[in-house]
């Protein structure tokens, strides 16, 4: 696999806690790699895993889902309902041999903009090392 | 004369900012004198208000939305000079000097920093402040500043000036409330605890500063040395400074305690001790949060003297406990500190009048909560007394029915929204707006580029660059570009929505299109300032318009729902809470109806003074006479329908079942006193509580002899994990008394929780001769009869002999009512059964977003006022009752309520929906119901927060969230990966 092999990330951030400190990290101009593009939700728990399935189906070599930190929801329990949505969708990729390494679910509170690029440096990194998306010319549908 | 309108606050703590706001709401214009060279400068201040290394409240006082709207005037660098007439009519003179650099036009572009010539120890003469986290703040450092003029040429929104003239502004206004913020103590004042002298000492703000932004890291408590502190001591110094010199407010001790809890949390293996005189937490959750502290390993050190002597790389904590004189050393230690009184003062006492109290505070008229003895001058906040958070904030809102009376017509009210044309039936024609922030993106990256790339998508009709969106000449000429295309969506490539959203909303409905049809992307954020690449920039902004536009191209244009409002008033419950909160409302000009269970109003009054009844039957009087206030004894509300802004209450009334309207809910229902188990109360006579005390001593019965006071009996025990707070200062009330009539008193308590004035009560009682011995929690001393008189017996087998034994005890909730109200109004009960409130909920990261914008959000429009709520004296049930007035004022002036986010609301189509439940199950704010005629689900648009979480759940697809439904989702996903 190449060095310049550069992942193609959709991030799906709720508006309060992750996007918000995605925008903080924006204001003071935390430099990180240019490789996720975030798609803004009310809540994480819209984050629908047909969302984030369909996204790595059609392609995408990761999908990074960020909600507020457990006890700190904008909507009281709505990352808790990604919490369970996202543990089975683990189990599926375990069942299914998919790499896990292409899903994430991460909470980021709305203070910490260091934190996205943290997560956002981390997984490109990780998804470097798992190298492009075989989904897509090995599935058939 | 007819009264003025306007408000001037002086000063920018945070109860005036919660003024200001609710002022402005309720249709007054406000005059802001900052004192500070920015608009954030000295709210920074909240952190050492906040036990907490998160505040945010930046963000959520919408400062910015005011000017917006143009009901607030801001002045900055400000003084007050004159102030002439009386309430109603004030004529007020101030002078002022605008900021060198105008933030709210400033786009952050960092150029006149770039350009600046002067370099002093590797700063520029204009930096952006550091300690702002919510938005880069640009400040010209007047000293070095050279007045070169470099900066002004290159600024592209021409928003910097480097002169900036002082001028004399004049105004009228009805009122005057002074805000000023409170002094912190010097290092001179602090140097008994080795401040400035050490980088071993830190003061916990500082810590909560270092932290505020990443919440509590290692990094915070790091030394200069580069080493993480193994040992640490946090000190509450206002328990052991010279008398005078600072004073305690109403968070420290449960400060230190969270501080302490953090550290230990962070590093299990550090020592970690709090020093402290007596543990004094008792707002709500205070004592639950020492519980956790001590449970986690703090030690909690109750010391009578602390020193700190600093030496090399560690501090030596010298104190004295149990007389006796003991060390310990600290690598850091943690300055929890108090606060001053307002230096302010004597230029408030010659410009207003307003005298101050004996401690150098705004003294207050009696029994109001923020109105000084000069009508029509109030004062809010830390200038009034020791404060903090939630107490500022209450006063914010609690100023609004006390200044009412001298303020006239309000004249303020929001611009109607502009006409939007209907696009339903157009074929979708997309207008992608790229913004080029003042020329300064395209330095960064290609930005024709982009909109060539822009221009070809599918279903784009348009794309242009435009000059910005964010300040009123660009946002008119990006309004008039999206007019002149003739789109019928738009997708704007600005920055961030976080500050601006609202006004890229107004500039697309002053392009005549309903803000549904917006789709929004960061460019700066998102791409600009966060990459270098400018190939790479490229793509990625290519692919998130693309996304955009594929969203926008599915947005359809739905109506703006409203929800009426019924502008009236349920108080229940007739004690002071219930009577101040009626009449409050009532003499806003609102209806109320107010329900009492007993036959008569006025509650509980034993206990209270004589100046205290007479308040009490003062307002009785008054609102029995008051016409809008319709009283029902004997009754009480059986059940609600409905939600806030429109509930159907049924009261069990003497006349039968009547059924009622209203719009907003006030609980006031008040608390029992605990009845206390032991200590021999109720089969001997001579054991008492402080009420029954003070009832004896006030019918002039003789009491003499030796009298033991036992304190916290039914307080701070594990089944009431909370302080009552009112029973420490009644028992020093009554040993005073005591003492006068000639009685030895020996008052046994486990921590006097005197903080503000009652410091001066406490320090009285020791001078008369009362004596106080400390007891453990876990070792209660015992009474006993004997032959002559009670015999108390103390852990360490010490009897102590007396003629009366008083018990204080403390304040029970009543839960049976309590649960039966919450039950029907929703409004929650915390652990220990009193009304929960966005006030004091802890943790207060959450308390916090709710506190500052409290006033859209679903759940509100039910408020819990005085012993309900919690224990407090008079004069905070004042305080709750006022503040629950204020804000329902706010609310009841509304005849349609708009749904919390505007347009963002859930939908379902009927069509589809089996009404299975599902999603009554999961919305968290039971903003879902089954149509009990049509068998589906359906929204009330005001409760609903848009999460969107029925619409995930929905097994039908049937759920949808407007501007988020599934097919815009999807098609947007799709892509930013095509």
């Amino acid at each position: 696999m190449s060095e310049e092999f550069r992942p193609d990330i959709l991030g799906i951030f709720c508006r309060w806690c992750s996007y918000s400190a995605a925008d903080l990290a924006g204001v003071s101009r935390m430099k990180m790699p240019p490789t996720t593009k975030v798609v803004r939700v009310m809540c994480s728990s819209r984050a629908d895993p047909v969302f984030a399935l369909g996204a790595l189906l059609i392609g995408a070599d990761g999908v990074l889902v960020a909600g507020c930190a457990p006890g700190d929801c904008h909507y009281k329990t709505g990352n808790y309902q990604t919490r369970r949505r996202y543990a089975l969708v683990e189990k599926i990729f375990d069942t299914l041999g998919l790499d896990n390494r292409r899903l994430k679910l991460v909470w980021i509170p709305a203070s910490e903009g260091a934190k996205v690029k943290r997560v956002v440096t981390a997984m490109t990194e990780s998804l470097q090392e798992a190298g492009p998306n075989p989904t897509r010319a090995e599935m058939f549908i | 004369m007819a009264k003025e309108s306007s408000v001037l606050i002086y000063g920018t703590n945070l109860a005036g900012y919660r003024a200001a706001y609710a002022l402005c709401k309720d249709g007054h214009k406000v005059i802001l004198l900052n004192r500070g060279r920015y608009v954030d400068e000295i709210k920074y201040q909240a952190l050492a208000q906040l036990p907490l290394d998160f505040c945010w409240i930046c963000g959520h006082m919408p400062q910015r939305l005011f000017k917006a709207l143009g009901c607030l005037t801001d002045y900055y660098n400000a003084e007050l000079l004159s102030v002439e007439g009386e309430a109603g009519n004030f004529k007020v003179k101030f002078k002022k000097k605008d900021q060198y650099v105008n933030n709210f036009a400033c786009i952050e572009c960092d150029k006149c920093v770039d350009v600046c010539p002067v370099e002093v120890d590797g700063r520029k003469a204009i930096v952006v402040v550091p300690e702002a986290g919510w938005e880069n703040i640009y400040v010209v450092d007047e000293e070095n500043c050279t007045k070169c003029g470099k900066c002004e040429e290159v600024c592209p929104t021409a928003c910097i000036k480097v002169e900036r003239p002082e001028e004399t502004v004049e105004a009228d206004v009805g009122a005057i409330v002074i805000a000023c913020e409170f002094e912190d103590p010097t290092d001179e004042d602090l140097a008994d605890f080795g401040a400035g002298r050490s980088p071993a000492v830190v003061r916990n703000a500082d810590v909560a500063g270092r932290s505020l932004l990443t919440n509590f890291v290692k990094d915070s408590v790091r030394l200069p040395s580069g080493k993480v502190p193994a040992t640490f001591a946090v000190i509450v110094t206002p328990h052991f400074n010279r008398p005078g010199v600072e004073y305690e407010n109403y968070n420290l001790s449960v400060t230190a305690a969270y501080r302490a809890a953090k550290i230990k949390e962070l590093m299990p293996e550090a020592d970690v001790a709090v020093f402290l005189s007596d543990y004094r937490g008792f707002g709500k959750g205070h004592y639950r949060q020492y519980l956790k502290a001590r449970e986690a390993g703090v030690d909690f050190v109750r010391a009578e003297s602390v020193e700190v002597a600093p030496a090399e790389g560690v501090a030596v904590v010298k104190y004295k406990r149990g007389g006796e004189s003991e060390s310990r050393e600290a690598e850091l230690v943690v300055l929890v500190t108090g606060q001053k009184a307002p230096a302010t003062m004597e230029k408030i006492t010659a410009v207003t009048g307003v005298e101050p109290d004996g401690r150098g505070f705004c003294r207050l008229r009696e029994f109001s909560s923020t109105e000084t003895e000069v009508p029509g001058v109030f004062c809010v906040g830390e200038c009034s007394g020791v404060k903090g958070n939630p107490e500022t904030v209450w006063e914010g809102c609690a100023l609004l029915p006390e200044v009412s009376e001298y303020l006239g017509e309000k004249n303020f009210k929001p611009a109607p929204p502009p006409e939007l044309r209907n696009v339903n039936g157009e074929v979708p024609n997309v207008g992608v707006f790229i913004c080029s922030c003042h020329g300064t993106f395209a330095e960064r990256m290609d930005l024709d580029g982009l909109r060539e790339d822009v221009a070809v998508l599918a279903g784009v009709g348009r794309a242009e660059v435009v000059e910005g969106c964010c300040t009123p000449p660009t946002m008119k000429a990006t309004a008039e570009r999206i007019k002149a295309s003739g789109v019928n969506r738009v997708v704007l490539a600005v920055c961030t929505p976080l500050q601006k959203l609202l006004k890229y909303r107004k500039t697309v409905m002053m392009g005549g299109l309903s803000p549904l049809l917006l789709r929004l992307v960061s460019l700066r954020e998102d791409v600009v300032d966060v990459h270098d690449d400018p190939e790479k920039m490229r793509t990625k902004a290519l692919a998130l318009i693309r996304s955009a536009a594929e969203a926008a191209k599915r947005a359809s244009q739905e109506p703006l729902e409203t929800d009426a409002f019924t502008s009236r008033a349920l108080v229940v419950g007739g004690g002071l809470a219930g009577l101040e909160a009626a009449q409050g409302i009532a003499a806003g000009g609102f209806e109320v109806a107010l329900v009492e269970r007993n036959d008569h109003l006025g509650g509980n009054a034993a206990g209270l003074d004589e100046g205290q009844r007479a308040y009490l039957a003062e307002l009785v009087k008054r609102l029995e006479e008051n016409e809008r206030v319709k009283v029902y004894k004997s009754a009480s509300p059986r059940s609600a329908e409905g939600y806030a802004g429109n509930y159907a209450v049924k009261l069990d009334t003497a006349e039968g079942e009547v059924v009622e309207r209203f719009g907003v809910v006030i609980l006031a229902t008040g608390a029992g006193d605990y009845k206390p188990e032991g200590f021999l109360y109720g089969d001997d006579g001579r054991v008492m509580t402080q009420r029954e005390l003070a009832e004896k001593l006030a019918a002039g019965e003789e009491v003499t002899g030796g009298v033991v006071m036992v304190q916290c009996v039914g307080s701070r025990t594990p089944e009431r994990p909370y302080c009552s707070r009112v029973c420490c200062a009644q028992a020093l009330e009554n040993a005073l008394a005591l003492r006068e009539r000639g009685a030895e008193v020996t008052v046994l308590y486990r921590d006097m929780v005197t903080y503000g004035a009652e410091e001066d009560l406490y320090r009285s009682a020791q001078e008369a001769g009362v004596q106080f011995r400390r007891f453990d929690e876990d070792a209660y001393p015992t009474v006993e009869a004997g032959e002559k008189g009670l015999a108390v017996k103390l852990a360490d087998g010490e009897t102590l002999a007396a003629e009366a034994v008083v018990l204080s005890v403390g304040v029970v909730p009543e839960r049976e009512n309590n649960e039966a109200l919450s039950a029907a109004f929703g409004l929650r009960l915390d652990a220990d059964g009193f009304f929960d409130s966005d006030a004091n909920a802890y943790p207060f990261e959450e308390a916090i977003k709710r506190l500052t914008k409290p006033f859209e959000l679903a759940t509100n429009g039910i408020y819990a006022a005085g012993l309900a709520h919690s224990p407090r004296p008079f004069e905070g049930v004042l305080l709750t009752a006022r503040d629950a007035a204020g804000r329902a004022m706010v609310m009841l002036g509304k005849k349609k309520m708009p749904p919390p986010n505007a347009v963002f609301v859930a939908g379902v189509k009927d069509s589809l929906c089996m009404g299975c439940g599902v999603c009554v199950d999961v919305c968290p704010y039971g903003a879902r119901v089954i149509d009990a005629r049509k068998k589906v689900a359906t929204v009330r648009p005001f409760l609903c927060d848009s999460c969107g979480t029925c619409v995930a759940a929905c097994p039908n697809d049937a759920s949808f969230l407007r501007d988020f439904t599934g097919i815009q989702s999807i098609a947007a996903l799709d892509a930013v990966l095509a």
